[in-house]
């Protein structure tokens, strides 16, 4: 008891409160996930709950092809969409930057999409790439360019690819603003040694330019990382999944198996093996983002 | 060349929005129409009156209202309960050394990486035995926790922008260390917490992923997961959902304008410096 | 009224002790100044005084009373940061009257103190500004003159100064120096520069890696160091050290010369025995250059490796006894590098310090 009331105990007294509401909210939940990922907890069978089954729900995942499918598609929709998203967000920001009038108002309209929540994307582009009243279709009618209306979200190919474009608008402007403010940060001096010392353009670029946006191409994707999980939303209200499972990632199957066909048990399981793959992206980032910072000499 | 780029890249950041936004305010004839209708021949405002259920004849009298209420309240309680004690912990971590430190910023953040969908799950079987399922206090409680761990990166970054003599030059002029921080720090970091406010608030406004599990009826539904209401009909319902897309919208670019520097210093400062 | 006392205190972080058990006791009004390389501890003590760090152990009077767990509000102090610490959102008139406010002084009781200081500092015209638009200079005296308002007991100042550039540094020093001979207070100066150290202080406090080396007036440091890195702290340029062996009454060098040292010390050392001897540059000079009477000089040539005119003085780099030395000529002519010339070392002014410990032989 005496200890609280030392200064010591300060900063712990502080941090009191927050740590109890993660403690409330996310740990113990993730505790409770994870028992009940080894067992075959079923909604409408409440006592399943403490029937303990051990591997069997990974052992079934480890086995199932659905799930198998839709984790492969996960990660390689998140490399695609935080790849494309960095590589275009690079040239705005290149390209902003280049422009000396209204950057401001610039800035502003990129702001744009940010406000967007994930849910309101998905309806967006539901609306734009629908077959029938989408502006898509109209704009490829109008320019004489299509005869028949092009089944975006039916087919399974273009619904992934309409997916990727709904994320990728919803998100190249987070990098496009945080490599802006980089740009805007990085000191004039070493791009003109560069040049006095006789390098082009693109010298200049790849090897003043470039490693010092690096720390912020590593941020970017460390802060994007946190919430891929975001284009469930996305995916949610756009497909759902479907057509026949085409779009289906961990995310809206792993609601799929716990709401609607309550195997709560085997939704924890995938719940924690999503868990896994955020945490595996984020770390990934994040310790790219310390080497980068340890190659910035520490001036940082 | 430089600048057609740039101004095809605008177009395509701000036509989508526009027209989802056109469309709130256009009648239902228009979007069927063949060939299409660029620019709304018609304004009307019916498409905000339906929703509202001041149309008798169109059927989606919807409750949302409700909806926008229960956003408000939740949004605006979680963010400040969240902003209160986020605030006090990124000044623990800003200006004290203590055992742990590290370790314990590094759970704070992974606690964010955990995605919303996967802990819906463990949350609707807790929340349904204890009773919070469909309560808005059950929906504040996780957005507080959603949000605690960015409001301590945040507030981490916007105290240490503020020298510690600062504190102590106050303490030495006879200050408490309390009576410090309200006069001096806080007053300094105001416009970094209020950025860091509204960065929670839209977090918790826009969240559709554990609100569409953990609530049901009127009683907490919010408006993202209102925006479902629309689908959940054979057909869809387009100028209708706009126009609901559109007050969705509306606080969000509000409050987004209004940060939007604070905003883009906060994520940099916290993260390149370290 | 406030002497300040401090007894074996102690500073600890953890399981690392940085301050060693500090003893002093700094009289009412009197202007001390602790000096020393950054990491010695002299700003943590003063921050111990302020009450800024908790004293791990011992005992501090201000006054007559113990303030060990006193808070820094209730210390009656003031203090004057290196970086200034403006509060950066209130005029110069609020930053003033911050303290005097906090303590629940009426308005029209702060002003007449507010105009008092800001006439002593000479701040009229900036009462209205923001900090951010004061020059260094500006908010350096602003930062003394929200210490002076509050009439405090005991002046900390945490190396005040070494945020101005050279020549505004010499200015403030005077003006310091000013402005405790009109507001007669206890002030404790915290600096590493020991010029500034040597100017202002009625007694110096050399400190280093925690521990007291040595107290004293700033002459009597000057001419009296108590052992080598004292010595070699004070002064500059700093005092030459080179090592040898006693022999016969003298010191023979590592390059065979042999320095004849004082009769009393000579006396105290047997032949074999380790010393340092020092010598100030002041005291060592090219023949009919120096300021000491040349007769109880002892005379070396050696070679000129460089020099630095200065105008009134040069000072000649030269080799002895293995080690680089430094020699000061008074009334100089030009030199050439290489050039060999006859110096005259003061033997009167010699220091000898014990070879092993480096402590004074003269105490």
């Amino acid at each position: 008891m005496k200890f609280f009331r030392s200064p010591q105990a300060t900063p712990y007294l502080l941090l009191m409160p927050a740590i109890i509401v993660i403690l409330a909210v996310v740990l113990v939940p993730l505790l409770v996930s994870f028992w009940t990922s080894f067992t075959s907890y079923n909604l409408v069978r409440p006592d399943s709950l403490y029937n303990f089954v051990g591997l069997r729900n990974y052992k079934r995942l480890w086995g199932n092809e659905d799930f198998w499918w839709a984790f492969g598609r996960t990660v390689v929709f998140i490399t695609i969409a935080l790849n494309l998203e960095m590589l275009m967000g690079l040239g705005l920001a290149l390209l902003v930057n280049r422009i000396t009038w209204g950057q401001r108002t610039l800035r502003t309209i990129m702001m744009f999409p940010m406000m967007f929540s994930p849910i309101l994307v998905g309806f967006q582009f539901k609306y734009l790439f629908n077959d029938s009243v989408g502006l898509v279709n109209n704009a490829l009618f109008s320019l004489g360019l299509i005869t028949k209306p092009i089944p975006w979200l039916v087919d399974g190919f273009l619904a992934n690819f309409s997916i990727i474009v709904a994320e990728m608008w919803m998100s190249t402007s987070i990098f496009a603003i945080l490599l802006m403010a980089g740009l805007l940060a990085m000191p004039k001096d070493p791009i003109e040694a560069a040049k006095v010392d006789g390098c082009n353009a693109l010298q200049v670029f790849r090897h003043i330019t470039l490693p010092f946006l690096m720390p912020f191409i590593w941020i970017a994707m460390t802060i994007r990382s946190l919430d891929v999980a975001r284009a469930y939303d996305m995916v949610k209200i756009m497909t759902n999944g479907g057509p026949a499972g085409r779009t289906e990632l961990i995310w809206t199957l792993m609601t799929r198996t716990g709401y609607q066909n309550s195997q709560m048990g085997m939704a924890n399981a995938m719940g924690y093996v999503s868990i896994l793959l955020s945490i595996a992206f984020t770390i990934m980032f994040y310790r790219n983002l310390s080497k980068a910072r340890v190659f910035m000499g520490g001036a940082q | 060349m430089l600048r057609l780029t740039l101004f095809v890249a605008m177009m395509i950041l701000v036509v989508p929005g526009a027209w989802v936004v056109l469309t709130a305010f256009r009648p239902n004839v228009e979007v069927m129409a063949r060939p299409p209708v660029w620019i709304p021949q018609q304004w009307t405002l019916n498409n905000f009156l339906g929703i509202f259920g001041f149309l008798p004849d169109r059927q989606q009298g919807l409750p949302v209202p409700s909806y926008f209420i229960n956003s408000m309240v939740i949004s605006l309680t979680s963010t400040f309960v969240a902003i209160l004690v986020g605030m006090m912990g990124g000044y623990a971590f800003a200006r004290y050394r203590f055992k742990g430190k590290g370790a314990l910023f590094l759970s704070f953040m992974l606690s964010r990486t955990v995605p919303g969908v996967a802990l819906s799950l463990p949350l609707f079987i807790l929340w349904s035995k204890i009773g919070l399922i469909d309560t808005k206090f059950g929906l504040i409680l996780v957005y507080m926790a959603i949000n605690i761990p960015f409001t301590i990166w945040l507030t981490d970054g916007f105290f240490r922008q503020i020298p510690a003599d600062l504190s102590e030059a106050a303490q030495i002029d006879g200050c408490t260390r309390w009576q410090a921080f309200w006069k001096v720090e806080f007053p300094l970091a105001r416009s970094g917490l209020a950025s860091a406010g509204i960065f929670a608030f839209l977090t918790a406004w826009n969240e559709f992923a554990l609100a569409s599990q953990l609530t049901r009826t009127t009683a907490s539904k919010t408006m993202p997961v209102g925006l479902m209401d629309f689908t959940a009909q054979f057909t869809v319902d387009w100028t209708g959902m706009s126009a609901m897309a559109v007050l969705i919208i509306i606080p969000a670019l509000i409050l987004t304008f209004i940060v939007q520097k604070h905003l883009i210093a906060g994520l940099t400062f916290g993260g390149v410096k370290g | 009224m406030a002497e300040v006392h401090l007894s074996k205190v102690v500073k600890r972080y953890g399981s690392l002790e940085v301050v060693h058990g500090i003893d002093l006791e700094v009289a009412h009004n009197e202007f001390v100044v602790l000096v020393g390389p950054s990491g010695c501890g002299k700003s943590t003590t003063l921050r111990m005084i302020a009450g800024l760090e908790e004293i791990s152990d011992g005992e501090l009077k201000i006054g007559d009373r113990v303030v060990n767990s006193l808070p820094p509000r209730s210390r009656n102090i003031s203090m004057v940061f290196q970086s200034y610490a403006l509060y950066p959102h209130m005029t110069v008139r609020e930053n003033l009257g911050f303290g005097l406010k906090i303590a629940g002084m009426k308005p029209e009781d702060i002003i007449p103190r507010v105009d008092e200081a800001s006439a002593i500092l000479g701040l009229e015209k900036f009462m209205d500004r923001l900090p951010a638009n004061l020059s260094g200079g500006q908010r350096q005296r602003v930062a003394m003159g929200r210490a002076i308002v509050r009439h405090p007991d005991v002046f900390l100042f945490d190396e005040p100064l070494s945020n101005l550039d050279a020549k505004l540094r010499g200015q403030m020093r005077v003006e310091i120096k000013k402005l405790h001979q009109r507001v007669k207070t206890t002030v404790i100066y915290v600096t590493h520069d020991q010029v500034e150290a040597m100017t202002l202080a009625d007694r110096i406090v050399i400190m280093r890696d925690g521990y007291v080396e040595q107290v004293g007036t700033p002459t009597d440091v000057f001419e009296n160091p108590a052992n080598t890195f004292v010595a070699g702290f004070i002064g500059s340029p700093p005092m030459n050290q080179l090592e040898g062996v006693v022999e016969n009454g003298g010191a023979r060098l590592t390059d065979g010369t042999l320095v004849q040292m004082p009769e009393d010390i000579a006396s105290k050392l047997s032949d074999g025995a380790k010393v340092v001897i020092g010598f100030r540059p002041d005291a060592f000079a090219p023949k009919g250059h120096s300021l000491h009477p040349e007769d109880r000089s002892l005379e070396i040539a050696l070679p000129v490796i460089i020099s630095e005119p200065l105008g009134t003085e040069t000072i000649i780099y030269t080799q002895l006894g293995g080690k680089e030395v430094q020699a000061k000529m008074l009334d100089p002519h030009p030199l050439q590098d290489g050039e060999s010339l006859t110096f005259t070392l003061d033997l009167e002014r010699l220091h000898v310090f014990d070879g092993e410990t480096g402590k004074s032989m003269r105490a």
